[in-house]
Protein backbone atom coordinates (compact mmCIF):
# COMPACT_ATOMS: atom_id res chain seq x y z
CA UNK A 1 0.00 0.00 0.00
CA UNK A 2 1.27 3.52 -0.82
CA UNK A 3 1.56 6.27 1.77
CA UNK A 4 -1.88 7.53 0.61
CA UNK A 5 -3.40 4.12 1.26
CA UNK A 6 -5.57 5.18 4.24
CA UNK A 7 -6.95 8.13 2.24
CA UNK A 8 -7.74 5.88 -0.71
CA UNK A 9 -9.42 3.39 1.65
CA UNK A 10 -11.63 6.23 2.98
CA UNK A 11 -12.50 7.33 -0.58
CA UNK A 12 -13.40 3.74 -1.45
CA UNK A 13 -15.67 3.42 1.59
CA UNK A 14 -17.40 6.77 0.99
CA UNK A 15 -17.99 5.86 -2.62
CA UNK A 16 -20.08 2.92 -1.48
CA UNK A 17 -22.65 5.32 0.01
CA UNK A 18 -25.77 6.02 -2.07
CA UNK A 19 -25.54 9.08 -4.29
CA UNK A 20 -21.76 9.48 -3.77
CA UNK A 21 -19.61 9.19 -6.86
CA UNK A 22 -15.83 9.06 -7.19
CA UNK A 23 -15.35 12.85 -7.18
CA UNK A 24 -17.79 13.41 -4.34
CA UNK A 25 -16.08 10.71 -2.26
CA UNK A 26 -12.70 12.34 -2.84
CA UNK A 27 -14.05 15.77 -1.89
CA UNK A 28 -15.55 14.37 1.34
CA UNK A 29 -12.33 12.51 2.18
CA UNK A 30 -10.22 15.66 1.82
CA UNK A 31 -12.81 17.60 3.84
CA UNK A 32 -12.53 15.08 6.68
CA UNK A 33 -8.74 15.26 6.47
CA UNK A 34 -8.90 19.00 7.06
CA UNK A 35 -11.32 18.76 10.03
CA UNK A 36 -10.16 18.87 13.68
CA UNK A 37 -9.58 15.43 15.18
CA UNK A 38 -12.50 15.89 17.66
CA UNK A 39 -15.00 16.51 14.86
CA UNK A 40 -13.90 13.40 13.01
CA UNK A 41 -14.03 11.36 16.24
CA UNK A 42 -17.60 12.64 16.82
CA UNK A 43 -18.59 11.51 13.31
CA UNK A 44 -17.01 8.08 13.79
CA UNK A 45 -18.76 7.78 17.19
CA UNK A 46 -22.13 8.73 15.69
CA UNK A 47 -21.77 6.12 12.94
CA UNK A 48 -20.76 3.46 15.48
CA UNK A 49 -23.67 4.42 17.79
CA UNK A 50 -26.17 4.07 14.97
CA UNK A 51 -25.01 0.52 14.30
CA UNK A 52 -24.78 -0.45 17.97
CA UNK A 53 -27.83 1.27 19.49
CA UNK A 54 -30.45 1.52 16.78
CA UNK A 55 -32.68 -1.51 16.52
CA UNK A 56 -36.18 -2.33 15.29
CA UNK A 57 -39.24 -1.92 17.51
CA UNK A 58 -40.67 -5.34 18.32
CA UNK A 59 -44.23 -3.94 18.05
CA UNK A 60 -44.29 -1.69 14.97
CA UNK A 61 -40.89 -2.53 13.34
CA UNK A 62 -39.89 1.14 13.16
CA UNK A 63 -36.26 1.96 13.91
CA UNK A 64 -35.68 2.92 17.55
CA UNK A 65 -33.04 3.17 20.26
CA UNK A 66 -35.47 1.80 22.88
CA UNK A 67 -37.73 -1.20 22.36
CA UNK A 68 -40.74 -0.71 22.22
CA UNK A 69 -40.35 2.62 20.44
CA UNK A 70 -41.60 6.10 21.40
CA UNK A 71 -44.73 5.85 19.21
CA UNK A 72 -45.72 2.52 20.78
CA UNK A 73 -45.25 3.65 24.40
CA UNK A 74 -45.91 7.40 24.71
CA UNK A 75 -49.17 8.19 26.55
CA UNK A 76 -49.94 11.08 24.22
CA UNK A 77 -50.27 8.82 21.15
CA UNK A 78 -53.63 7.38 20.13
CA UNK A 79 -52.91 3.68 19.68
CA UNK A 80 -56.40 2.94 18.39
CA UNK A 81 -55.31 4.31 15.00
CA UNK A 82 -52.45 2.62 13.14
CA UNK A 83 -50.80 4.15 10.11
CA UNK A 84 -49.23 1.43 7.94
CA UNK A 85 -46.16 2.52 5.95
CA UNK A 86 -43.60 0.71 3.80
CA UNK A 87 -40.33 1.89 5.34
CA UNK A 88 -39.07 3.59 8.52
CA UNK A 89 -38.30 6.83 6.65
CA UNK A 90 -42.01 7.06 5.74
CA UNK A 91 -42.72 7.44 9.48
CA UNK A 92 -40.49 10.51 9.55
CA UNK A 93 -42.35 11.94 6.53
CA UNK A 94 -45.78 11.52 8.18
CA UNK A 95 -44.47 12.90 11.49
CA UNK A 96 -43.22 16.06 9.75
CA UNK A 97 -46.84 17.01 9.01
CA UNK A 98 -47.75 17.04 12.76
CA UNK A 99 -51.24 15.98 11.63
CA UNK A 100 -51.12 12.38 12.84
CA UNK A 101 -51.06 11.39 16.49
CA UNK A 102 -51.58 7.63 16.24
CA UNK A 103 -49.30 4.61 16.14
CA UNK A 104 -47.41 3.14 13.19
CA UNK A 105 -46.73 -0.19 11.60
CA UNK A 106 -43.76 -0.55 9.25
CA UNK A 107 -44.11 -3.34 6.69
CA UNK A 108 -40.44 -3.21 5.68
CA UNK A 109 -41.32 -3.08 2.00
CA UNK A 110 -44.22 -3.60 -0.36
CA UNK A 111 -45.46 -6.49 -2.48
CA UNK A 112 -43.16 -6.48 -5.49
CA UNK A 113 -43.39 -9.37 -7.94
CA UNK A 114 -40.51 -7.97 -10.00
CA UNK A 115 -38.24 -7.97 -6.93
CA UNK A 116 -39.59 -11.31 -5.71
CA UNK A 117 -41.09 -9.72 -2.57
CA UNK A 118 -44.28 -11.50 -1.51
CA UNK A 119 -46.49 -11.39 1.61
CA UNK A 120 -44.13 -13.70 3.49
CA UNK A 121 -41.33 -11.14 3.26
CA UNK A 122 -43.40 -8.34 4.83
CA UNK A 123 -44.38 -7.70 8.47
CA UNK A 124 -48.02 -8.55 7.90
CA UNK A 125 -48.66 -11.21 10.53
CA UNK A 126 -47.65 -8.90 13.39
CA UNK A 127 -50.03 -6.22 12.02
CA UNK A 128 -52.89 -8.73 11.99
CA UNK A 129 -51.97 -9.78 15.54
CA UNK A 130 -52.05 -6.14 16.73
CA UNK A 131 -55.42 -5.49 15.13
CA UNK A 132 -56.74 -8.86 16.26
CA UNK A 133 -56.25 -7.91 19.93
CA UNK A 134 -59.26 -5.61 19.50
CA UNK A 135 -57.76 -2.29 20.63
CA UNK A 136 -57.52 -0.82 17.14
CA UNK A 137 -60.40 1.15 15.59
CA UNK A 138 -58.81 2.29 12.32
CA UNK A 139 -55.94 1.26 10.09
CA UNK A 140 -54.69 3.87 7.62
CA UNK A 141 -52.92 2.30 4.64
CA UNK A 142 -50.18 4.78 3.70
CA UNK A 143 -48.20 2.69 1.24
CA UNK A 144 -46.77 4.45 -1.82
CA UNK A 145 -49.17 5.44 -4.64
CA UNK A 146 -47.64 3.10 -7.21
CA UNK A 147 -48.45 -0.41 -8.47
CA UNK A 148 -46.56 -2.10 -5.61
CA UNK A 149 -48.00 0.13 -2.88
CA UNK A 150 -51.50 -0.13 -4.30
CA UNK A 151 -51.30 -3.94 -4.51
CA UNK A 152 -50.07 -4.03 -0.90
CA UNK A 153 -52.88 -1.77 0.29
CA UNK A 154 -55.60 -3.80 -1.44
CA UNK A 155 -54.10 -7.04 -0.13
CA UNK A 156 -53.98 -5.70 3.45
CA UNK A 157 -57.53 -4.33 3.21
CA UNK A 158 -58.76 -7.82 2.28
CA UNK A 159 -57.11 -9.26 5.39
CA UNK A 160 -58.03 -6.45 7.80
CA UNK A 161 -61.71 -5.87 6.97
CA UNK A 162 -62.88 -9.25 8.34
CA UNK A 163 -61.32 -8.25 11.69
CA UNK A 164 -64.00 -5.56 12.03
CA UNK A 165 -61.67 -2.57 11.87
CA UNK A 166 -62.13 0.58 9.78
CA UNK A 167 -59.63 0.47 6.89
CA UNK A 168 -58.78 3.70 5.06
CA UNK A 169 -56.35 4.55 2.25
CA UNK A 170 -54.46 7.85 2.02
CA UNK A 171 -55.72 10.09 -0.79
CA UNK A 172 -54.06 10.01 -4.20
CA UNK A 173 -54.11 12.76 -6.76
CA UNK A 174 -52.82 16.22 -7.55
CA UNK A 175 -49.97 17.68 -5.51
CA UNK A 176 -50.68 21.00 -3.77
CA UNK A 177 -49.64 23.94 -5.95
CA UNK A 178 -49.78 21.99 -9.20
CA UNK A 179 -51.92 22.63 -12.29
CA UNK A 180 -54.63 20.24 -13.51
CA UNK A 181 -53.72 21.08 -17.10
CA UNK A 182 -50.32 19.43 -16.71
CA UNK A 183 -51.42 16.39 -14.71
CA UNK A 184 -51.49 13.00 -16.43
CA UNK A 185 -54.70 11.00 -16.95
CA UNK A 186 -54.01 8.46 -14.22
CA UNK A 187 -53.43 11.15 -11.60
CA UNK A 188 -56.60 13.02 -12.55
CA UNK A 189 -58.54 9.72 -12.56
CA UNK A 190 -57.30 8.91 -9.04
CA UNK A 191 -58.00 12.47 -7.86
CA UNK A 192 -61.60 12.27 -9.15
CA UNK A 193 -62.03 8.84 -7.60
CA UNK A 194 -60.85 10.14 -4.20
CA UNK A 195 -62.92 13.36 -4.23
CA UNK A 196 -64.62 14.39 -1.00
CA UNK A 197 -67.64 16.41 0.09
CA UNK A 198 -67.09 20.04 1.09
CA UNK B 1 -28.47 13.65 -30.86
CA UNK B 2 -31.79 12.75 -32.59
CA UNK B 3 -35.09 12.72 -30.71
CA UNK B 4 -37.23 9.62 -31.26
CA UNK B 5 -40.93 9.47 -30.39
CA UNK B 6 -42.59 6.08 -30.02
CA UNK B 7 -45.47 4.13 -28.58
CA UNK B 8 -44.02 2.11 -25.72
CA UNK B 9 -44.68 -0.14 -22.76
CA UNK B 10 -42.76 0.48 -19.56
CA UNK B 11 -41.36 -2.83 -18.29
CA UNK B 12 -39.42 -1.97 -15.14
CA UNK B 13 -37.29 0.70 -13.52
CA UNK B 14 -34.19 0.77 -11.34
CA UNK B 15 -33.13 3.55 -8.98
CA UNK B 16 -30.19 5.60 -10.24
CA UNK B 17 -28.38 8.05 -7.96
CA UNK B 18 -30.44 10.35 -5.75
CA UNK B 19 -33.40 11.20 -7.96
CA UNK B 20 -33.15 9.40 -11.31
CA UNK B 21 -34.33 6.09 -12.68
CA UNK B 22 -33.14 3.71 -15.35
CA UNK B 23 -36.20 2.69 -17.35
CA UNK B 24 -36.54 -0.50 -19.39
CA UNK B 25 -39.22 -0.09 -22.06
CA UNK B 26 -40.48 -1.87 -25.14
CA UNK B 27 -41.13 0.33 -28.16
CA UNK B 28 -43.38 -0.66 -31.02
CA UNK B 29 -40.78 0.19 -33.67
CA UNK B 30 -37.35 -0.28 -32.11
CA UNK B 31 -37.76 -3.11 -29.63
CA UNK B 32 -36.57 -3.05 -26.01
CA UNK B 33 -34.52 -0.06 -24.90
CA UNK B 34 -33.02 1.24 -21.68
CA UNK B 35 -32.92 4.89 -20.77
CA UNK B 36 -32.39 7.38 -17.97
CA UNK B 37 -35.34 9.39 -16.67
CA UNK B 38 -33.73 12.36 -14.92
CA UNK B 39 -35.45 13.44 -11.72
CA UNK B 40 -38.05 10.66 -12.01
CA UNK B 41 -38.06 9.98 -8.27
CA UNK B 42 -38.90 13.58 -7.33
CA UNK B 43 -42.50 14.19 -6.19
CA UNK B 44 -43.16 16.75 -8.93
CA UNK B 45 -41.34 14.91 -11.66
CA UNK B 46 -42.95 15.21 -15.11
CA UNK B 47 -42.71 11.41 -15.29
CA UNK B 48 -44.81 11.00 -12.08
CA UNK B 49 -46.98 7.85 -12.44
CA UNK B 50 -45.96 7.18 -16.04
CA UNK B 51 -43.09 4.83 -15.17
CA UNK B 52 -45.10 2.09 -13.47
CA UNK B 53 -44.60 -1.37 -15.02
CA UNK B 54 -46.90 -2.16 -17.98
CA UNK B 55 -47.89 1.48 -18.44
CA UNK B 56 -48.56 2.07 -22.10
CA UNK B 57 -47.71 5.52 -23.34
CA UNK B 58 -46.20 7.81 -25.90
CA UNK B 59 -42.62 8.62 -25.07
CA UNK B 60 -39.69 10.49 -26.55
CA UNK B 61 -36.01 9.88 -26.04
CA UNK B 62 -32.64 11.15 -27.18
CA UNK B 63 -30.19 8.62 -28.52
CA UNK B 64 -26.47 9.14 -28.67
CA UNK B 65 -24.02 7.14 -30.73
CA UNK B 66 -22.20 4.31 -28.94
CA UNK B 67 -24.28 4.89 -25.79
CA UNK B 68 -26.43 1.98 -24.67
CA UNK B 69 -28.61 4.17 -22.43
CA UNK B 70 -30.92 6.66 -24.11
CA UNK B 71 -32.23 9.73 -22.29
CA UNK B 72 -35.98 9.92 -21.78
CA UNK B 73 -37.49 13.32 -22.54
CA UNK B 74 -41.10 12.60 -21.56
CA UNK B 75 -43.65 9.80 -21.14
CA UNK B 76 -47.34 10.51 -21.68
CA UNK B 77 -49.33 7.58 -20.25
CA UNK B 78 -52.21 6.33 -22.39
CA UNK B 79 -53.23 3.31 -20.32
CA UNK B 80 -52.08 2.46 -16.81
CA UNK B 81 -52.44 -0.72 -14.76
CA UNK B 82 -53.10 1.54 -11.77
CA UNK B 83 -56.67 1.81 -13.08
CA UNK B 84 -57.14 -1.75 -11.85
CA UNK B 85 -58.28 -2.31 -8.28
CA UNK B 86 -57.68 -5.99 -7.64
CA UNK B 87 -54.57 -7.34 -5.94
CA UNK B 88 -54.42 -10.28 -8.38
CA UNK B 89 -54.39 -7.90 -11.35
CA UNK B 90 -51.75 -5.62 -9.81
CA UNK B 91 -49.58 -8.62 -8.90
CA UNK B 92 -49.78 -9.91 -12.47
CA UNK B 93 -48.55 -6.54 -13.77
CA UNK B 94 -45.05 -7.45 -12.58
CA UNK B 95 -45.41 -10.97 -13.96
CA UNK B 96 -46.35 -9.73 -17.45
CA UNK B 97 -43.57 -7.15 -17.38
CA UNK B 98 -40.97 -9.72 -16.32
CA UNK B 99 -42.08 -12.15 -19.04
CA UNK B 100 -41.78 -9.51 -21.77
CA UNK B 101 -38.46 -8.31 -20.36
CA UNK B 102 -37.08 -11.85 -20.41
CA UNK B 103 -38.25 -12.69 -23.94
CA UNK B 104 -37.64 -9.41 -25.75
CA UNK B 105 -34.05 -8.99 -26.92
CA UNK B 106 -32.52 -5.49 -26.79
CA UNK B 107 -33.18 -3.23 -29.80
CA UNK B 108 -34.89 -5.99 -31.79
CA UNK B 109 -38.24 -4.66 -33.08
CA UNK B 110 -41.19 -6.95 -32.40
CA UNK B 111 -44.42 -5.10 -33.05
CA UNK B 112 -46.59 -8.15 -32.36
CA UNK B 113 -45.12 -8.54 -28.87
CA UNK B 114 -45.70 -4.84 -28.23
CA UNK B 115 -49.31 -5.13 -29.38
CA UNK B 116 -49.83 -8.18 -27.16
CA UNK B 117 -48.52 -6.32 -24.10
CA UNK B 118 -50.55 -3.21 -24.92
CA UNK B 119 -53.76 -5.23 -25.38
CA UNK B 120 -53.20 -7.07 -22.11
CA UNK B 121 -52.71 -3.89 -20.07
CA UNK B 122 -55.83 -2.43 -21.69
CA UNK B 123 -57.77 -5.54 -20.67
CA UNK B 124 -56.39 -5.38 -17.11
CA UNK B 125 -57.47 -1.75 -16.83
CA UNK B 126 -60.91 -2.73 -18.15
CA UNK B 127 -61.26 -5.17 -15.26
CA UNK B 128 -61.14 -8.48 -17.16
CA UNK B 129 -60.59 -11.59 -14.98
CA UNK B 130 -56.87 -11.95 -14.59
CA UNK B 131 -56.65 -15.79 -14.72
CA UNK B 132 -57.84 -16.23 -18.33
CA UNK B 133 -55.93 -13.09 -19.32
CA UNK B 134 -52.68 -14.48 -17.90
CA UNK B 135 -53.14 -17.82 -19.70
CA UNK B 136 -53.97 -15.94 -22.91
CA UNK B 137 -50.86 -13.78 -22.52
CA UNK B 138 -48.61 -16.79 -21.87
CA UNK B 139 -50.11 -18.69 -24.82
CA UNK B 140 -49.53 -15.82 -27.27
CA UNK B 141 -46.13 -14.87 -25.89
CA UNK B 142 -44.90 -18.46 -26.27
CA UNK B 143 -46.53 -18.70 -29.68
CA UNK B 144 -44.89 -15.50 -30.92
CA UNK B 145 -41.54 -16.84 -29.73
CA UNK B 146 -42.18 -20.05 -31.66
CA UNK B 147 -42.07 -22.35 -28.65
CA UNK B 148 -45.76 -23.24 -28.26
CA UNK B 149 -46.44 -26.60 -29.93
CA UNK B 150 -49.28 -26.83 -32.50
CA UNK B 151 -52.58 -27.11 -30.62
CA UNK B 152 -54.91 -28.46 -33.32
CA UNK B 153 -53.39 -31.81 -34.35
CA UNK B 154 -51.47 -34.53 -32.52
CA UNK B 155 -47.79 -34.38 -33.47
CA UNK B 156 -47.63 -38.18 -33.73
CA UNK B 157 -50.83 -39.41 -35.41
CA UNK B 158 -52.22 -36.09 -36.69
CA UNK B 159 -55.46 -36.74 -34.82
CA UNK B 160 -57.73 -34.01 -33.45
CA UNK B 161 -56.65 -32.55 -30.07
CA UNK B 162 -60.01 -31.02 -29.15
CA UNK B 163 -60.79 -33.96 -26.81
CA UNK B 164 -57.60 -33.28 -24.85
CA UNK B 165 -53.86 -33.67 -25.15
CA UNK B 166 -50.62 -34.01 -23.30
CA UNK B 167 -47.35 -32.09 -23.48
CA UNK B 168 -44.54 -34.58 -24.07
CA UNK B 169 -41.70 -34.81 -21.59
CA UNK B 170 -39.28 -32.82 -23.78
CA UNK B 171 -41.83 -30.00 -23.89
CA UNK B 172 -41.71 -29.68 -27.65
CA UNK B 173 -44.93 -31.32 -28.82
CA UNK B 174 -48.55 -31.92 -27.88
CA UNK B 175 -49.90 -35.41 -28.44
CA UNK B 176 -53.43 -36.76 -28.28
CA UNK B 177 -54.78 -38.91 -25.44
CA UNK B 178 -54.32 -42.14 -27.47
CA UNK B 179 -50.64 -41.41 -28.26
CA UNK B 180 -49.77 -39.98 -24.83
CA UNK B 181 -47.52 -42.06 -22.58
CA UNK B 182 -49.38 -42.99 -19.37
CA UNK B 183 -49.38 -40.25 -16.71
CA UNK B 184 -46.32 -38.17 -17.53
CA UNK B 185 -47.97 -34.94 -16.41
CA UNK B 186 -48.67 -31.98 -18.70
CA UNK B 187 -52.20 -33.12 -19.47
CA UNK B 188 -54.70 -30.73 -21.02
CA UNK B 189 -58.42 -31.50 -20.84
CA UNK B 190 -61.00 -30.76 -23.53
CA UNK B 191 -61.92 -27.57 -21.63
CA UNK B 192 -58.31 -26.37 -21.69
CA UNK B 193 -58.01 -27.16 -25.41
CA UNK B 194 -61.27 -25.27 -26.04
CA UNK B 195 -59.81 -22.22 -24.28
CA UNK B 196 -56.68 -22.40 -26.44
CA UNK B 197 -58.82 -22.68 -29.57
CA UNK B 198 -60.78 -19.59 -28.51
CA UNK B 199 -57.59 -17.73 -27.53
CA UNK B 200 -56.28 -18.18 -31.10
CA UNK B 201 -59.29 -16.34 -32.47
CA UNK B 202 -60.27 -13.56 -30.08
CA UNK B 203 -58.70 -10.33 -28.83
CA UNK B 204 -57.96 -10.17 -25.08
CA UNK B 205 -60.79 -7.67 -24.51
CA UNK B 206 -63.22 -10.36 -25.72
CA UNK B 207 -61.94 -12.92 -23.21
CA UNK B 208 -64.86 -12.14 -20.90
CA UNK B 209 -67.06 -14.29 -23.12
CA UNK B 210 -64.60 -17.23 -23.10
CA UNK B 211 -65.01 -19.55 -20.15
CA UNK B 212 -62.06 -21.04 -18.26
CA UNK B 213 -62.78 -23.40 -15.37
CA UNK B 214 -60.47 -23.48 -12.36
CA UNK B 215 -59.31 -27.00 -13.32
CA UNK B 216 -58.51 -25.99 -16.91
CA UNK B 217 -56.73 -22.88 -15.60
CA UNK B 218 -54.51 -25.09 -13.40
CA UNK B 219 -53.71 -27.44 -16.32
CA UNK B 220 -52.77 -24.56 -18.61
CA UNK B 221 -50.71 -22.91 -15.85
CA UNK B 222 -48.72 -26.14 -15.35
CA UNK B 223 -48.07 -26.60 -19.08
CA UNK B 224 -47.20 -22.93 -19.67
CA UNK B 225 -44.85 -22.77 -16.69
CA UNK B 226 -43.12 -25.93 -17.93
CA UNK B 227 -42.62 -24.36 -21.36
CA UNK B 228 -41.41 -21.07 -19.85
CA UNK B 229 -38.99 -22.84 -17.48
CA UNK B 230 -37.63 -25.04 -20.25
CA UNK B 231 -36.95 -22.15 -22.59
CA UNK B 232 -35.78 -19.51 -20.11
CA UNK B 233 -33.88 -22.09 -18.08
CA UNK B 234 -34.94 -20.41 -14.82
CA UNK B 235 -37.90 -19.60 -12.59
CA UNK B 236 -39.43 -16.15 -12.84
CA UNK B 237 -39.06 -14.06 -9.66
CA UNK B 238 -42.57 -12.69 -9.97
CA UNK B 239 -44.22 -16.11 -10.32
CA UNK B 240 -43.57 -17.08 -6.69
CA UNK B 241 -45.13 -13.81 -5.50
CA UNK B 242 -48.16 -14.15 -7.78
CA UNK B 243 -48.70 -17.69 -6.46
CA UNK B 244 -48.21 -16.68 -2.82
CA UNK B 245 -50.86 -13.96 -3.10
CA UNK B 246 -53.46 -16.65 -3.56
CA UNK B 247 -52.39 -18.41 -0.34
CA UNK B 248 -53.24 -17.42 3.25
CA UNK B 249 -50.59 -14.98 4.58
CA UNK B 250 -47.95 -16.05 7.03
CA UNK B 251 -45.94 -12.77 7.33
CA UNK B 252 -42.97 -12.05 9.61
Amino acid sequence: MTELGPLQALVDQLQRLPGIGAKGAQRLAFHLLRQPRDDVEALVGAIRDVKERITYCSVCHNITDADPCYYCTHDGRDRSVICVVEDPHNVAAVERTKEFNGAYHVLMGALSPLQGVGPDELRIKSLLDRVGRGEVAEVILATNPNVEGEATAIYLAKLLKPLGVRVTRIAMGLPVGSDIEYADDVTIHKAMEGRRDL
Amino acid sequence: MPLHAADALILRTYKLGEADRIVVFLTADRGKRRGVAKGARRTRSPFSGALEPMTRGRLAYFERERRELVRLRYVEPVCSPLASDSVEALAHVGYFAELIDEWAPEADPNEKLFRLGAAVVESLAAGLPVGPLARYFEFWLLRLQGVYPPVTACSRCGGDLSAGGRLEAGGGTLVCVQCAPPDEGGGLSAAAMAFLAAARAVAPLELGSVGLSAAADRELTRVHQRLIRTHLDKELKSLRVVQSLTRAPRGD
